[in-house]
């Protein structure tokens, strides 16, 4: 059915065999993943409607058409590891350790209601509503607080795990970086710490072609940036940042490493940013950006690309394929009927916690400058 | 767009954008730098159409390098140009701040008067707009205690225009701190002059309104509260004297004193926090030079000494407002 070059070449690009720990995956395990990549789609979609209709005020930075990066990296963690995420990971916050159950309260993931507390600017959020978007974090759970300030929070990934190796730990941290973000100097400065410490840090590049309003090749010289590791000594990988298993094979590679002690890794997961920078960007990106460039770059939606590869494994049936067709739509063009109950019932649990929860109370704007208890 | 339309009311943005096409039009050394002011026109479009005007050459889109930005444009300038470096929001400026304090702001001293860096470095700059910690900072006193540098903060559009045209003309590095909630209030347009005649000269204060009981002496957005708080002052029977700096670096003190020997009493207003900020600079300058002249303690309204936070109530707590600024300038009255 390969008839026009785009799908000859998509079909190219497809041909593809499980590598050495997604091979290992179970027909559950697939099932889970496919789950977890509707559940991202979701989310950025519902608050893109959410805003839409009045109900939620903020910048959004969709991660649409990039959740197969942050599924499949995080799948493979320890409940102990660090993650790291920026902007474009808000699922993030909430799908660490999935497997330990996505409602268990004890596991090394935020509640998927104190993340929408944190969208929708409430009391409930971890940060307490003090910054906005992705900028929360939790040391009980592992993550790193998210700041503004772009690659500015590497070093403090190579700290932790620096403290947890001194404290006999083997927890690795993720950090995920946008490709535009890795020309600030202290990328630079925080990776090579890593590497000539041998800190298990894998740094993640979601090369998703555009920073803000400037292409690739404004950010930096090379065709695959993974092998910027040659200069600092480390693994450099190169992932399809289309295909949630690709993302778990390479990380998890980069994961062993790490955990055995050889140090630090890159792995840079190609992809395309489906729409604006954020939400308050859309109108333009849809002029500095020619249509075709961006029609290519979304051409395998995540979703769609797991399900050929489960029918192809035998782990879904076309007809179950067609099932909850979510893939390839914008946020105006799905409703809820496109995705798995699961999903929806999931995700609207953490709005309706978001919504009932309060505002600080306004003296808060003065507390926490200091700690005052020691 | 290179020449002021007679008769139109401009806003603050089109006054920042007419100072740059003026500036890159009359003198080919000009230059810029900084992220997304080219193919997008900057993050809020002040230099939209710059690139396609003037070209890749002169309007440089660079990396997400602060650092490097200002680093490239130093040596630009030490090489003939006139760069004019724009942070995309004045926060991310300290991630730039090593080049600018050490490398930039010090070349005229250390090569005793040989180099002079022709440097502006512009940005959006200050609150009121939810734009939470590190999207409302005020971060001036970090270099106005830093010589060689010089800042300015303008309030209306015709000082956006006049202040970053002489920013460019003036041989030092330049700092702009630009009101990003001013940038598209329309209720302060007002008509632009074109090319020299838009000059506002550095270190020049002005006065906004004038009063008997009290001098308040501001810059940037906080202008318009003090302006309301003096409408306040004046159904509790004080007249209020604003006075708008424009100018940090140098600072007009002399207008402000000029304004004491007629009011005695001092109240300054600025949104950055409290704890060595300018607002304690002009304190303490009028301390020593206008202390016979006071009959009350001059006092600051300024941010608390907190970050910005975001949500509504959080902010409002924490900046300066006009009821903050009417019942400190009703103390200092009544004293
Ligand atoms: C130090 C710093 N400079 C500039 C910015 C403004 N900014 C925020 S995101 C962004 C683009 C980031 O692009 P990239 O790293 O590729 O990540 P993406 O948004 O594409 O995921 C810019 C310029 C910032 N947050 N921090
Ligand atoms: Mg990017």
């Amino acid at each position: 059915m390969a008839t026009t070059e785009a799908d000859q070449r998509k079909t190219k690009q497809e041909s593809f065999e499980l590598g050495a720990f997604s091979s290992k995956l179970s027909k559950s395990d697939f099932q889970e993943l496919l789950l977890q990549l509707y559940l991202a789609r979701y989310f950025d979609v519902r608050l893109i409607k959410e805003k839409k209709r009045g109900r939620l005020t903020g910048t959004l930075y969709s991660s649409h058409n990039q959740e197969a990066i942050i599924v499949g990296s995080l799948f493979g963690l320890k409940p102990t590891d660090w993650i790291s995420p920026i902007h474009r990971d808000m699922p993030a916050f909430f799908m660490k350790d999935f497997r330990a159950g996505w409602r268990n309260p004890d596991r090394m993931g935020m509640s998927v209601g104190t993340v929408c507390a944190q969208v929708w600017g409430r009391v409930d959020s971890p940060g307490r509503a003090r910054d906005n978007w992705s900028h929360i974090g939790s040391s009980a759970k592992r993550i790193i607080h998210s700041t503004s300030m772009l690659a500015g929070t590497i070093p403090a990934a190579a700290g932790v795990v620096y403290a947890d190796r001194l404290d006999g730990g083997d927890a690795v941290v993720l950090t995920y970086n946008g490709e535009g973000s890795t020309a600030q100097g202290v990328f630079h400065e925080a990776v090579n710490f890593a590497a000539v410490h041998k800190l298990p840090v894998v740094t993640i590049i979601e090369n998703n072609q555009w920073a803000y309003g400037t292409p690739t090749y404004l950010e930096f010289s090379m065709d695959d940036f993974a092998r910027r590791a040659d200069g600092y000594g480390i693994p450099g990988l190169v992932a399809d940042g289309q295909n949630v298993l690709d993302v778990y094979d390479k990380v998890m590679e980069a994961v062993a490493w790490a955990r055995s002690g050889k140090g630090p890794s890159i792995v840079e997961c190609k992809t395309f940013r489906a729409y604006g920078h954020g939400d308050h960007d859309d109108d333009r990106a849809a002029k500095y950006r020619p249509k075709e460039e961006v029609d290519e770059g979304r051409a395998r939606d995540p979703i769609a690309v797991m399900k050929r590869i489960m029918v192809a494994e035998g782990h879904m049936t076309q007809k179950e394929a067609a099932n909850w067709v979510a893939e390839g739509k914008g946020a105006s063009e799905v409703s809820n009927d496109d995705f798995p109950p699961e999903v929806v019932q999931y995700l609207s649990e953490g709005i309706e916690f978001a919504v009932n929860s309060p505002l600080p109370e306004a003296e808060e704007g003065g507390m926490w400058v200091y700690r005052e208890d020691n | 767009m290179s020449v002021a339309e007679p008769g139109l009311k401009k806003n603050y943005l089109t006054g920042l954008k007419e100072a740059i096409f003026e500036e890159f039009e009359s003198d080919p050394n000009v230059i810029a730098i900084g992220e997304d002011i080219g193919f997008l026109g900057g993050a809020f479009g002040v230099t939209e159409g710059l690139k396609e005007k003037f070209g890749p050459d002169r309007v440089i889109d660079a990396p997400i390098s602060e650092a490097a930005i200002v680093g490239v444009a130093c040596g630009m300038c030490l090489n003939g140009k006139k760069a004019m470096v724009e942070m995309q929001f004045i926060d991310f400026i300290s991630t730039g701040f090593d080049q600018i304090v050490n490398m930039t702001a010090t070349y005229h001293y250390r090569t005793a008067g040989e180099v002079a860096i022709n440097m502006v470095i512009r940005g959006p700059a200050g609150g009121y707009g939810g734009g939470a910690l590190y999207h409302s900072q005020m971060n001036e006193a970090w270099f106005a205690n830093s010589p060689g540098l010089k800042i300015v903060c303008p309030s209306t559009p015709a000082d956006a225009k006049g202040l970053l045209k002489a920013a460019f003309r003036d041989p030092n590095p330049v700092m702009v701190y630009e009101m990003k909630e001013l940038y598209r209030q329309n209720k302060i347009s007002e008509v632009l002059k074109a090319n020299d005649e838009a000059l506002v000269p550095l270190g020049k204060g002005v006065v906004r309104r004038e009063g008997e009981d009290v001098t308040i002496v501001t810059y940037g957005n906080n202008v318009y509260h003090c302006l309301q708080a003096a409408d306040n002052l004046m159904s509790e029977g004080f007249s209020a004297e604003v006075i708008d700096i424009r100018s940090l670096v140098p600072l007009d003190e002399d207008i402000i004193l000029e304004s004491l020997k007629k009011t005695n009493r001092l109240v300054v207003v600025n949104e950055a926090p409290m704890t060595c900020g300018f607002a304690g600079e002009i304190v303490a300058r009028m301390s020593d030079r206008a202390f016979d002249l006071l009959d009350a303690p001059p006092v600051r309204v300024t941010r608390l000494d907190t970050p910005v936070p975001w949500v509504k109530p959080l902010e409002s707590f924490v900046l300066p407002s006009v009821n903050k600024i009417t019942e400190a300038a009703l103390r200092v009255c009544r004293y």
